[in-house]
């Protein structure tokens, strides 16, 4: 459907009304919205007054009431996470400790659940597979043994670590590593729905 | 005076008002906000528009409406809607049972009796 220029009261009123349908399925949340989007592009027009388009708004009433409408049976949305979410963030921040499966658990529970929208499952398994276990890999890889020789109490001479530049750039990475999946276990718990 | 208890009238409100969209479709298809702005300029069948939408997507889901989107002259496309053959027998059953209804409603209401 082609996106119509609104009135930015009337976007705005849109944008609430998508905000509160989200507890709605899928479907159901795109035809509300597309009918509603249609009613604002018949009833207003970019150039009209606030105060008209208000009008507009009131005779719509408030999005909270449409969305209830909607589903006169369905209980309130459940704020935050529940126990299969708490369950999935932890599976995803270390689940990895346990032989990696403990991720792949984790990532199945999170896109199974529906307190999540598709972006917050992307972020959630994209950033840093494997959690908080990943770093380890590259803190292994950080001390390969290093050999040291020195002949005859001259200057010693390093073989087989990694260089300067090599450690710089593994500690940026093992810090990405650490802080990614923290942030994103906080970010997942904020936004269960 | 006594205040009707609100509730009442908008129970009364609810059950009525998916006869009288399925009423204005009997004749031709009509789109989404054409419904809506007529039944909410009728006296006292509709307190907010927007509430509308959800019931004419359930009767969508139950079937005795069905809708096409279509372009419109001006504007975002327009879905219209239009009674199904379930439809139709749904209002004429409901018709004959209002008609009965409201007679004796109304005449409780003039005279205090029945007959």
């Amino acid at each position: 459907m082609t996106t119509m220029t609104l009135h930015p009261l009337a976007a705005d009123y849109l944008e609430r009304l998508e905000h509160a349908a989200r507890s709605l399925p899928r479907g159901e949340r795109r035809e509300l919205v597309a009918e509603i989007n249609a009613h604002l592009a018949e009833a207003t027009d970019p150039q009209m007054s606030d105060a008209e388009v208000l009008t507009v708004l009131d005779r719509l009433g408030e999005p909270e009431d449409i969305v209830a409408a909607q589903s006169p049976d369905q209980p309130a949305p459940r704020q935050g996470p529940g126990t299969q979410e708490w369950v999935a963030i932890v599976l995803l921040l270390a689940g990895g400790f346990i032989v990696f499966v403990g991720w792949i658990v984790g990532a199945v529970m999170l896109w199974t659940s529906r307190a999540w929208r598709v972006r917050d499952k992307l972020i959630g398994t994209l950033i840093v597979p494997g959690g908080l276990p990943t770093a380890i890999l590259v803190l292994l890889d950080l001390s390969t043994p290093q050999t040291c020789t020195s002949l005859n109490g001259g200057p010693q001479h390093c073989v087989g670590g990694p260089s300067t530049l090599h450690q710089i750039l593994s500690l940026g990475l093992f810090a990405f590593l650490v802080l990614g999946p923290i942030f994103t276990a906080v970010y997942l718990a904020r936004r269960a729905r | 005076m006594v205040a009707i208890g609100d509730s009442a009238i908008s129970q009364l409100r609810r059950g009525v008002l998916e006869f009288c969209v399925l009423a204005m479709l009997r004749g031709d298809e009509r789109y989404g906000f054409e419904i809506v702005r007529a039944l909410s300029e009728a006296d006292g069948l509709v307190t907010t528009e927007g509430t509308l939408y959800p019931l004419l997507g359930r009767l969508r889901k139950e079937g005795v409406v069905e809708t096409t989107w279509r372009e419109s002259p001006s504007g975002p496309p327009r879905r219209y809607y239009r009674l199904t053959p379930a439809g139709h027998s749904l209002l004429s059953a409901f018709t004959a049972e209002w008609t009965r209804f409201r007679d004796s409603v109304d005449r409780l209401l003039d005279t205090g009796a029945l007959t």
